[in-house]
């Protein structure tokens, strides 16, 4: 029975081509989603940890939609507000800094910060940010810059390194899990919305996305580009000590009405809010795909059984049983399965390097490509019970009778 | 073993005022009324009639295919209507061998394995499926067509893959429903040479046909008109 159902697929070449083409899609899709759910997560989740014990300072009336803003882009600190802050005692204010943040280019995915976030930090505080990260090359800070330095200092994520490689005066090849990429060279100079910075290093890209896309400048080269000479985007506070934090948020507050003071328990709550979200929107997609591919073997099924009733009578004329012409059916779909999901799975990774570029390589997995393959082999297996039942149901009679 | 002998020992067939009734909407057509016949080991039955006579449907019947209305079907002695789908099934591929008019063979498998396919669902093994689909198609002389599909076959070559197939379990009775209906004159007379030549080696067969000069050469003949069934003497046809 396994070869007539083989010699079934083979038969029909150019509809079993198609029907495992379309069920590879579907297998490359859930893999794909899957995965980015799970890259998207395990984002958020770095950058929660990162800022543990951080309080982040910004105005109000930015909750949206989708809760806090983050990172928190719009909003606008006046500068009498901010020294006041970082002048409290409870503030650490080696371990603090105020920020100028903007968005230099569009976010690769949902839920991430901008391929390029230009972030302005005050010189001496680029450890506030970076929480521990260092360089991949050059270094992570802007000490290093010479006095007659005609540009002034950044230091780049990875993400931002690739995005300005094509405007860099220099590059460089560096080598990544999915081949070498192009960064902008340190020592090379970038051009940021009309002023020109001189790279000092690369972050290490093992953090999370917003450090991966960091363009991180001085503080007042970052003000003069936004135009906000009198004005910071939001303030990273650290307390003097880590059980004054609830104390300072409140101090914060009731000093400042305009000011939101977020912890990092806040941050972490706020993410999983929003990933609960993009997860509902990510399940549809994931859970549609699975409907797809059971159905499109289901309806193919349909059509080989009825094209074969005939075929389907005979053998049961002569004496086939209903296990037998089930188990000759499911071997179908399951060939059809198997071989879409061979398909699908290597046409995953293409896209998921594609989307993700330099990311794909270290969030790519084997057993989402394993758990994909099963649930929608096993599916679309299931899906073919009912055309396996029709094929059951064929009167031998019909075999009988002349045509 | 002599014929009388063989009528004393219990049939591998047996129906009893067997009933067939078609209902097509409000009307009743009684396709076979009261049909009794015993088929015993090493019969070679032709049942010849009209079309319309009944001569399929009773076939039906007696390859467990279809179901009497009325009357009872015993198989080896044993009562066939009580029997489920899957038994039933299951009594066709080890009891019973159907040869069809329109050869029903798989398009898409070759001589050897539409042979063999029988056989897979006996479970027979791989290796001894294959020697025996070999042998079987050898001795209805396909010997050298093994490897061919049916499009690539004559039509009595295919009937002679056909009848391989019915052969392939060792049944008891061989049930051939018009073989030579879609053959030429001498191709059908080959396929019922060798139908005879089977039968001389032991095999039961009974087989449907509407052409008088193929059912003489059985060795029991039947005539079915308008649903009943009468056994008459080959001679009886010679006589006109």
């Amino acid at each position: 029975m396994l070869t007539l159902a083989l010699r079934h697929l083979l038969a029909k070449k150019l509809r079993t081509a198609l029907t495992v083409l379309g069920f590879g899609v579907c297998v490359n899709l859930y893999i794909v989603v899957t995965t980015v759910m799970r890259f998207i997560t395990d984002d958020l989740d770095r950058q929660v940890q990162r800022f543990t014990g951080i309080l982040f300072v910004q105005s109000r009336g930015l909750e949206g939609m989708s809760g806090i803003e983050w990172p928190p882009i719009s909003s606008t600190i006046p500068d009498g507000d901010a020294q006041g802050v970082l002048g409290l005692a409870a503030v650490d204010r080696e371990r603090s800094t105020a920020v100028s943040l903007a968005a230099l280019a569009p976010p690769p995915f949902p839920t991430a910060p901008p391929e390029a976030l230009l972030v302005g930090i005050e010189p001496g505080r680029e450890h506030v940010f970076l929480a521990g990260a260092g360089a991949i090359v050059g270094r992570a800070d802007f000490a290093g810059q010479a006095p007659d330095a005609q540009c002034p200092p950044a230091v780049l994520g990875v993400l931002a390194a690739r995005h300005f490689a094509s405007v860099a005066s220099q590059t460089v090849e560096f080598p990544s899990p999915v081949g070498p990429i192009a960064l902008a060279a340190v020592g090379s100079r970038v051009p940021v919305r009309g002023c020109e910075f001189e790279v000092q290093g690369v972050i290490e890209p093992e953090t999370n996305q917003l450090l991966r896309s960091a363009v991180m400048v001085p503080l007042d080269c970052a003000r003069g580009i936004l135009r906000q000479p009198d004005a910071v985007t939001a303030l990273m506070l650290s307390p003097t000590r880590a059980s004054e934090i609830d104390s300072l948020q409140r101090e914060i507050e009731t000093a400042h009405p305009s000011l939101m003071v977020i912890s990092d328990r806040q941050l972490a709550q706020n993410a999983r809010q929003l990933l609960d979200r993009v997860n509902q929107l990510f399940s549809v997609v994931r859970w549609t795909s699975v409907a797809v591919a059971a159905l499109l073997i289901a309806i193919v099924m349909f059509v080989s059984v009825l094209e074969r009733t005939r075929e389907l009578g005979t053998l049961r004329a002569i004496g086939a049983s209903a296990r037998a012409l089930v188990a000759m059916i499911l071997c179908e779909s399951a060939g059809i399965a198997v071989s879409g999901s061979c398909v699908g799975v290597p046409l995953s990774r293409v896209v998921i390097r594609e989307a993700l570029g330099p990311d794909a390589a270290g969030i790519r997995s084997r057993r989402i490509e394993w758990s994909a393959a099963g649930i929608l082999t096993a599916f679309g297996v299931l899906a073919s019970l009912l055309p396996a039942g029709r094929a059951v149901g064929v009167d031998p009679i019909v075999a009988l009778r002349y045509e | 073993m002599s014929e009388p002998e063989n009528r004393e020992r219990q049939p591998l067939l047996s129906a009893r005022n067997l009933a067939r009734v078609y209902r097509v909407g409000a009307q009743s057509i009684d396709a076979l009324r009261g049909i009794d016949l015993d088929i015993h080991q090493g019969d070679f039955i032709a049942i010849a009639g009209p079309s319309g006579s009944g001569k399929s449907t009773l076939l039906h019947l007696l390859g467990l295919i279809d179901s009497p209305t009325a009357g009872e079907l015993r198989v080896r002695g044993r009562a066939a209507q009580s029997l489920g789908v899957e038994r039933r099934a299951s009594l066709r591929l080890r009891t019973l061998g159907f040869v069809f008019q329109a050869f029903n063979l798989l398009q898409m498998l070759t001589a050897r394995q539409n042979v063999e396919i029988a056989l897979a669902l006996a479970g027979v093994g791989r290796n001894e499926r294959r020697a025996r689909a070999q042998t079987l198609l050898e001795a209805v002389g396909l010997g050298r067509r093994l490897n061919h599909r049916p499009a690539q076959l004559s039509g009595g070559e295919r009937q002679r893959v056909a009848i391989a197939r019915a052969l392939a379990n060792q049944p008891d009775v061989v049930l051939a429903d018009e073989p030579t209906g879609n053959l030429d004159s001498q191709t059908g007379r080959e396929i019922v040479d060798l139908l005879e030549q089977l039968n001389a080696a032991g095999q039961t067969i009974v087989m449907v046909t509407h052409n008088l000069e193929i059912a003489h050469r059985a060795r029991r003949l039947f005539l079915m008109r308008d649903g009943q069934i009468e056994e008459v003497e080959p001679a009886a046809l010679d006589d006109g």
